[in-house]
């Protein structure tokens, strides 16, 4: 007998159960990532919430069909879409979403907020990325957690992925995992994969609901030409430009650029081009995600302080100022989004010079975070009005 | 058109996770009945990939 042929069975049993406790330790990760559920709780202004299959039902009880909350003042008006999560791993958009439906007042016209664009792609860690699974922000009622999910639609939802994929409508071919994203599957169609189907609701919703502004919220790595930058549609280009030197005279650096016509299936493109909204997207600085950046853990996530970024920053390697003293924290680049949209309604407002189109809104702005920090933002959904908590 | 659109999406996703569960079944028969590629190392490799089709049978990862 060979030695192969010794205690063969017992030994292949041994095996198979070491592979299953190792399915086991890890599976039980993944489940504790994909069943997480975030709390928000909504402000006075809160008017409902619907699910997204509303405006397109194929996608009713699918992993991509996400609650969009509606604010509406009863006072016609203009109307913004805010989408938080297009990209999971971008968390300071979700967070942004929270502390606007969280605070927010609306005097005229009505607001949409999406905290979660792409929820499947929120249940699921980067792969191969070891990425910790949740971050925790420091409250008064102590550490509030929320998901860090994965960039693309998860495939437990979504799969196989093709070979090349193939952009619908232009037929411009891209890396085959942007199948799965969100941000280049604009303007999507009814019959196409899952994340297609996704953005053809969202258009839906931009077309259904005639949405004047609609915002694309990300986070960028500092590397990566396009940070603190808004990238606008044609349409929304002029008004862009003019929050953008708002914003960098009174309260951060913040940078504006024309969508380019050749790079297909982006929000800030093909949105722009199959709506009549306003369309703009929102880079943040998020050193997390950065390739050089060192051990990926929350605390780089909260505070985005990183050796390596300061010495790639030494070198002029980066496109956005950076100091390790300061670092990118959260509540920096929530403020960002929450100041960068307030911006741009207040340049949409003053544009546009349409009582039908005009929207009155509050919500906390950069300076707010600055000075009172993120989480005194957030509200203690144990203390809250039941009917004003919602999980997600 | 909607409702047809949506079974289908809904057949395809369960044929998918059944497919996957049926790798994982090939695997395990790999491992214990295949007549090639006798050493240990295939013994371990055999029994390590029928980890991702048993957590995506299960619709974990």
């Amino acid at each position: 007998m060979s030695g192969y042929e010794t205690y063969k069975i017992p030994r292949k049993i041994l095996l198979l159960a070491f592979a299953l406790l190792l399915a086991l330790l890890g599976g039980r990760e993944f489940v504790e990532l994909r069943t997480m559920k975030e709390t928000v709780v909504v402000s006075p202004a809160f008017t409902k919430v619907v699910m997204l299959s509303e405006y397109f039902p194929p996608i009713r009880g699918t992993g991509v069909d996400t609650p969009v909350y509606i604010y509406d003042s009863g006072v016609p008006g203009g109307s913004m879409f805010y989408l938080g999560g297009t990209h999971p791993y971008e968390p300071a958009t979700t967070l942004s979403a929270y502390v606007m439906m969280e605070n927010l007042k609306v005097e005229k016209g009505r607001v949409f907020v999406c905290p979660h664009a792409n929820r499947s792609a929120a249940t699921v860690g980067m792969l191969g990325n070891a990425y910790p699974k949740f971050l925790h922000v420091e409250t008064p009622f102590g550490p509030k957690a929320y998901r860090i999910g994965d960039r693309n639609t998860s495939p437990l939802d979504q799969w196989p992925d093709p070979f090349t994929y193939v952009h619908y409508p232009s037929g411009q071919n891209l890396d085959y995992t942007d199948a799965r994203n969100l941000n280049r599957t604009y303007p999507g169609r009814p019959d196409g994969s899952l994340t297609e189907q996704l953005t053809y609701a969202i258009m839906e919703l931009n077309r259904k609901e005639k949405i004047t502004l609609f915002v694309d919220a990300h986070e960028a790595s500092l590397m990566y030409p396009v940070v603190s930058t808004y990238v606008a549609h044609d349409r929304a280009l002029d008004m862009a430009m003019m929050a953008s030197m708002e914003l960098s005279a009174t309260e951060f650096p913040m940078k504006c650029e024309a969508s380019p016509k050749g790079l297909r299936g982006l929000s800030h493109r093909d949105a722009g081009d199959f709506c009549d909204a306003l369309v703009i997207l929102m880079e943040t600085p998020e050193p997390f995600i950065d390739r050089v950046a060192g051990k990926i853990t929350e605390q780089l996530m909260m505070d985005g302080k990183d050796e390596f970024l300061q010495t790639a920053a030494d070198h002029g390697l980066l496109f956005t100022d950076y100091n390790i003293e300061t670092g990118c924290p959260m509540w920096d680049r929530v403020g960002r989004h929450l100041s960068g949209t307030r911006a741009m309604i207040r340049q949409m407002n003053e544009f546009l010079m349409e009582p039908s189109k005009e929207l009155r809104v509050s919500f906390p702005a950069y300076s707010d975070l600055k000075e009172r920090g993120l989480g005194s933002f957030l509200h203690d959904p144990a203390k809250a009005d039941p009917a004003k908590v919602f999980l997600n | 058109m909607d409702e047809f659109l949506r079974v289908s999406n809904e057949l395809i996703h369960q044929i998918y996770f059944g497919l996957a569960g049926l790798c994982g079944l090939v695997l395990l028969r790999g491992l214990f009945f295949r007549n090639t590629r006798k050493t240990i190392v295939y013994d371990i490799v055999y029994a390590y990939t029928i980890i991702p089709f048993l957590l995506r049978a299960l619709h974990i990862k």
